[in-house]
């Protein structure tokens, strides 16, 4: 959906569409540069790994399935996995929020 | 004892035929004997940037086939002594050169000149291979786009695979007004994200298209800012400290109305 869709779409007081319609705007701001560099240094990691995305994504449900055999209260879904590049370090990053477990 | 250096960046028609003409001009310009070789086989275009198509006899491919001596396949420079070229055949047999030959002919250079300066092929298959094989050290030409810079860095990797140490970088074409609006990545910006130490930046320049036309490189021309970065660029190799600065618009219109008044020089 682009942005002009969604401004549209934004009702006075609805909670939701104004956040949306106000990190549009956000969004409208990043320059063209900003985006570029933030897709090189995602693409960058990728191909110096050589990592696939099927490969990337088979990772992460057998890193889903180690972590539920220690953490069952965590949610699969809420992990997420990223290559990136920090600094002048490449880096695989996993942030796992916990829950607190169940008696 | 020459250095050899090869100008290489992964993508083509970022600018390393252009950057090894006018390196290579500027550093004889500046005092330095030069040999420059166009590793390009089968898409020659140095010795037309440089203006000596019309004479050459000889060329690389001769020299390593034992058809002629490399000495008399160098051609010499219309206007800057100590200056040289080896121009690359227009064969189309991209085996013809090996790595092997490569190292052979730049260790017979090595002992009368100062400066090697290799123009390499684009890609990262033999061609490239063969360009970077007699290298001391390399130097990266990227555009600040996306494409670009993206080949720079698998280039980067191949090189430091190669163990040849860490390249240096040479951003071309950038537009600082695009930079301003933030729709063009920054110097820093490309720095930062290839991790390479930069040696210099060329901004987009219209007299490179009219140097090139006539086959002079621009760093004659002293109204190129182009030729300028490139004039910095060589004292850099020289090991001269030039400070590099991010080249803004300003440092453009003030260099163009007070660079003679003052003698004032945007430090590209
Ligand atoms: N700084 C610059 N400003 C304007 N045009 C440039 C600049 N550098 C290179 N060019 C132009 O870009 C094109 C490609 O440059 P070239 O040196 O042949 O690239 P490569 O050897 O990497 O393929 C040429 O037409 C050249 O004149
Ligand atoms: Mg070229």
């Amino acid at each position: 959906m682009t942005s002009r869709h969604r401004r549209k779409s934004r009702t006075v007081d609805g909670g939701e569409d104004a956040v949306s319609f106000f990190s549009d705007l956000f969004r409208r701001k990043e320059t063209s540069a900003q985006v570029a560099k933030e897709r090189l240094l995602t693409v960058l990691v990728h191909d110096r790994v050589k990592l696939t995305p099927e490969a990337l994504e088979s990772f992460k449900t057998d890193l889903a399935e180690l972590i539920q055999r220690y953490f069952p209260s965590v949610q699969p879904s809420e992990i997420e996995v990223s290559l990136l590049r920090e600094h002048t370090s490449d880096r695989l990053k996993a942030d796992i929020p916990l829950r607190r477990a169940l008696d | 004892m020459a250095r050899v250096i090869t100008v290489t960046s992964g993508k083509g028609g970022v600018g390393k035929t252009t950057t090894t003409a006018n390196l290579g001009t500027a550093l004889a310009i500046q005092g330095a004997r030069v040999v420059v070789i166009d590793a390009d086989i089968g898409l020659r275009n140095l010795d037309v940037v440089m203006g000596l198509e019309n004479r050459i006899v000889y060329d690389l491919v001769d020299v390593v086939e034992g058809r002629a001596r490399l000495r008399q396949s160098l051609i010499k420079d219309k206007r800057v002594p100590e200056l040289y070229l080896l121009p690359a055949a227009q064969t189309r047999d991209k085996d013809a050169v090996s790595s092997d030959d490569m190292i052979d002919l730049t260790n017979q250079l090595r002992q009368e000149y100062d400066f090697v300066l290799i123009d390499c092929p684009a890609g990262i298959e033999t061609g490239f291979k063969n360009a970077i094989a007699g290298a001391d050290e390399i130097l990266i030409v990227t555009t600040p786009e996306v494409s670009a810079v993206r080949d720079a860095d698998r280039v980067v990797g191949l090189v430091e695979a190669a163990e040849k140490g860490p390249p240096r970088l040479i951003i071309n074409r950038l537009n600082p007004r695009l930079v301003a609006k933030g729709e063009m990545l920054s110097m820093d910006e490309v720095v930062e994200i290839l991790a390479l130490e930069p040696i210099g930046v060329v901004p987009e320049d219209e007299h490179i298209v009219s140097s090139t036309n006539r086959g002079e490189a621009a760093v004659f021309n002293q109204s190129s800012q182009a030729g300028r970065a490139f004039h910095n660029i060589a004292r850099r190799l020289n090991g001269e400290h030039v400070p590099l600065l991010e080249p803004t618009e300003q440092n453009g219109v003030f260099d163009r109305l007070f660079g003679g008044l003052f003698g004032r020089r945007a430090r590209t």
